[in-house]
């Protein structure tokens, strides 16, 4: 009996000390975790041997699409259409090197929003043409430009190629659609090339001197920007969303290159490469590894279950790779036809969310700094 | 067995010695009470619980926020219609609103226990409200196909959403919705319909103890001032008996930021906190007990204040990473958010007290900070100015600024 109380005691005892001690270490915490990981290297590799030589590709693939598309809207001719949705494909699976690098520059132009938010807005699109006026700097009108917006004027006016040349050919139309389409080209490449000259310029400097391990420093920040990029542009943009993982029904209509048909799962291969390639700090040019996330884990020695962190993102990117390359280049016709197919991508994708978000970012203590917007 | 009976009691006590702040040690929960699971109360097998009023002013308040937005229809005229609505006017997408006699400016800082004998700050307070319609519309709405900047209204880039601003980066809507979650919503919960001048006016004590009934109702009045306040909070929620099944997902007020917070680790329990208040607080009603519904009345008021208070030191301290980012514009949206939130202080209520947290001049104060770095209001705003703010509305509470910040 009194032992009984005793023991219930204790128990009780250390039950209100488990309770009751404050479990808050939330909270942004800005403290400098002190390795002594080379993270100067890191941001210097990822300036000069992979954002600046990705954005240099991405800006000259850009101005042959801004040439096509001129020859195109001189001449309209199938065959110039042809050379022009060539061009449009290579800019934009050219983009998906650069499109997780939402800093500097391109965070003050909104540059990932304003080259690539679809399903694009079809009607105001035919408005605007009708009215011939727009104003591609306004944020309401993200929607109306980029290569989304590319893509409709290409790809989904009419069935056959002659009916969409014959847009740019008809007296009635002509002026309005070859003055939208060049529009767009060049808004792509004024965006892109004012993004180019600032890294050429000042930037990289401001960027490779933010070593700090805090909240405002660099490597806190792209690899934000890379996780948010990662996890919402690429894993709900790209397959989430259409294959309906946030919503009642798939969403077909909301695929990447809707219009094309063709290259969707090209892209989406091309952006996952680009964020593992990412990660491992490897050259945009060569074969070359430099410093990068994967050293940096391997540095701290990042063990999950037994197994070194790094090793286990790359291999979730492998799969990822796999899975993704048993998708039809169609993917709103895989997400009718056959949807499992775009869902097993989706669980791959997530996994790294998983290993990239809660495991990496533990290790290298940095703080999430995007969440969930509300939604109002 | 007896060591195992030992554990249901320990947790028992620890619940009781880890309750915020222990001016009601032992929630007598009265052995004549009967505690229902759900939010479930019947006289002769028939329901007494209603809070019709309660749902309809919380759809109004949806409507009128979303009217902000419509830049082709709305007008100043159509919006203070919707706002001050007389029954039979044609303010609303649904019939049941427009044939309603509610209105939600007549509930705006209308509380029994702050505005009764306060008409002077409450008629400041409508006004205020009527001030954000006047702005968007005369302000707002001529920039609609504007790109803001410091000094001039117009739109702003939010990731994939588009924000539109007055002249000092604020968003009218979002001070609207956010101003009348507290104005309106937690003021008559708090400070009305959970008051003891409401709760016991007139001979409610006397019937509610001989079970008199409102004249053709099946409920006493005291019992149905109490689902008022719930109303308040749940009145749209999908279940009405088991809110907390969808807590944060059932409209754009109370219910949606009471989620909100409890999504946070640090006050995972703050959603069923309020709701086991209610809960309890109303089958004390019906036993007759009101010592225990007066402990319900104020563990609610606690909770729905700090409810507020975190959201708001949320909304600053996300606005603080974007400019310390120099991400100006992009603060914009937390920070008109956060306006909103250190409004609604104003109609927060100190348990064991007749006082808010905040009275009217400390929450002007608070809000001239936030807009008081230079002559364009967010635009100038400076990073310690947001912390400072953070701590004095924190100071007044049991948690710190980095518990509210967090997201987990």
């Amino acid at each position: 009996m009194k032992r009984t109380k005793v023991w219930g005691f204790i128990i009780l005892l250390s039950l209100i000390v488990f309770a009751c001690s404050t479990s808050d270490n939330g909270g942004g915490t800005s403290e400098e975790s002190d390795d002594n990981f080379n993270r100067s290297a890191m941001l210097i590799n990822w300036a000069d041997n992979i954002i600046i030589p990705a954005y240099t590709a991405f800006n000259t693939d850009v101005s042959v699409m801004v040439q096509a598309s001129s020859v195109f809207t001189e001449t309209p001719s199938e065959e110039n259409l042809e050379n022009l949705r060539s061009a449009w494909k290579d800019a934009y699976v050219s983009f998906q090197s650069v499109s997780m690098f939402e800093i500097g520059k391109a965070e003050e132009l909104n540059f990932r929003n304003r080259l690539n938010v679809y399903p694009t807005d079809v009607t105001s699109i035919e408005e605007n043409i009708s009215n011939n006026t727009y104003n591609f700097s306004l944020p309401s009108n993200i929607a109306i430009q980029g290569f989304p917006a590319i893509d409709y004027l290409i790809n989904g006016l009419a069935a056959t190629d002659a009916e969409i040349v014959a847009f740019y050919n008809s007296e009635s139309t002509a002026t309005g659609y070859n003055g939208y389409l060049n529009e767009l080209t060049n808004t792509v490449l004024e965006l892109s090339t004012t993004v180019l000259n600032d890294w050429q310029g000042s930037y990289r400097a401001t960027f490779v001197a933010g070593t700090s391990s805090s909240a405002t420093g660099s490597v806190d920040k792209l690899v934000n920007d890379f996780l948010f990029y990662y996890e919402k542009s690429l894993r709900a943009g790209k397959i989430g969303i259409p294959a309906g993982v946030f919503s009642v029904d798939p969403l077909p209509e909301k695929v990447e290159a809707l219009y094309s048909k063709e290259i969707g799962k090209e892209l989406l291969l091309a952006a996952i490469t680009a964020s593992q390639d990412f990660f491992n700090g490897k050259s945009f040019t060569t074969a070359s590894e430099g410093e990068s996330l994967k050293a940096y884990l391997d540095f701290l020695n990042t063990i999950k279950n037994g197994d070194d962190l790094s090793t286990l993102i790359n291999n979730q990117f492998e799969i990822s790779k796999t899975k993704a390359e048993e998708l039809g280049n169609d993917l709103a016709l895989q997400v009718t036809t056959d949807n499992s197919k775009m869902t097993e991508t989706y669980d791959e994708l997530q996994r790294n969310v998983i290993l990239l978000k809660v495991d990496m970012l533990q290790a290298l203590s940095i703080n999430v700094d995007f969440i969930d917007a509300d939604g109002d | 067995m007896k060591k195992l009976f030992l554990l249901p009691l320990c947790a028992t006590m620890l619940f009781v010695s880890c309750n915020n702040d222990d001016d009601n040690d032992s929630v007598d929960n009265g052995a004549d009470i009967t505690n229902p699971t759900l939010y479930t109360f019947e006289r002769d097998g028939v329901s007494t619980v209603s809070f019709d009023g309660q749902t309809t002013r919380i759809l109004m308040a949806g409507e009128t926020t979303d009217a902000f937005k419509a830049f082709e229809t709305a007008t100043e005229a159509s919006i203070k219609a919707m706002f001050a609505h007389v029954e039979g006017a044609v303010d609303f997408s649904e019939d049941d609103l427009n044939s309603s006699d509610k209105s939600i400016e007549s509930k705006v800082a209308a509380s029994s226990d702050f505005f009764a004998a306060n008409t002077t700050e409450a008629a400041i307070i409508k006004g205020e409200f009527a001030g954000y319609i006047e702005g968007q519309i005369n302000e707002v709405f001529p920039n609609e196909n504007v790109l803001a900047a410091a000094g001039v209204a117009g739109q702003i880039a939010d990731g994939t959403s588009t924000r539109y601003v007055n002249a000092q980066g604020l968003e009218y809507n979002q001070m609207f919705a956010k101003s009348l979650l507290g104005a309106l919503m937690v003021d008559q919960i708090l400070n009305n319909y959970l008051s003891t001048s409401v709760l016991d006016a007139e001979s409610n004590r006397a019937n509610n103890d001989n079970d008199v009934l409102e004249e053709g109702k099946t409920y006493t009045s005291m019992e149905h001032k109490w689902d008022e306040a719930y109303g308040y909070i749940y009145g749209t929620s999908e279940n009405t008996e088991n809110p907390n099944l969808t807590i944060g997902e059932d409209d754009k007020f109370l219910n949606e930021y009471t989620g909100r917070v409890n999504d946070d680790t640090d006050f995972s329990t703050i959603a069923a906190d309020i709701f086991e208040a209610f809960k309890l607080g109303r089958a004390a009603i019906v036993a007759k007990d009101y010592d225990v519904r007066d402990e319900q009345a104020e563990i609610i008021r606690e909770n729905i204040s700090k409810v507020i208070a975190v959201r708001g030191i949320y909304y600053l301290q996300q606005a603080k990473t974007k400019i310390e980012n120099e991400e100006v514009t992009g603060s914009f949206h937390a920070l008109s958010e956060a306006y909103g939130f250190i409004y609604s202080l104003r109609f927060t209520r100190k348990p064991g007290t007749n006082d808010a947290y905040f009275i009217k001049t400390e929450v002007d104060g608070l809000l001239s900070q936030l807009t008081g770095d230079g002559e364009n209001g967010l635009w100038d705003l400076e990073a310690d100015t947001i912390e400072n703010i953070s701590e004095a509305i924190a100071a007044e509470f049991d948690f710190t600024v980095a518990q509210a910040a967090s997201i987990e």
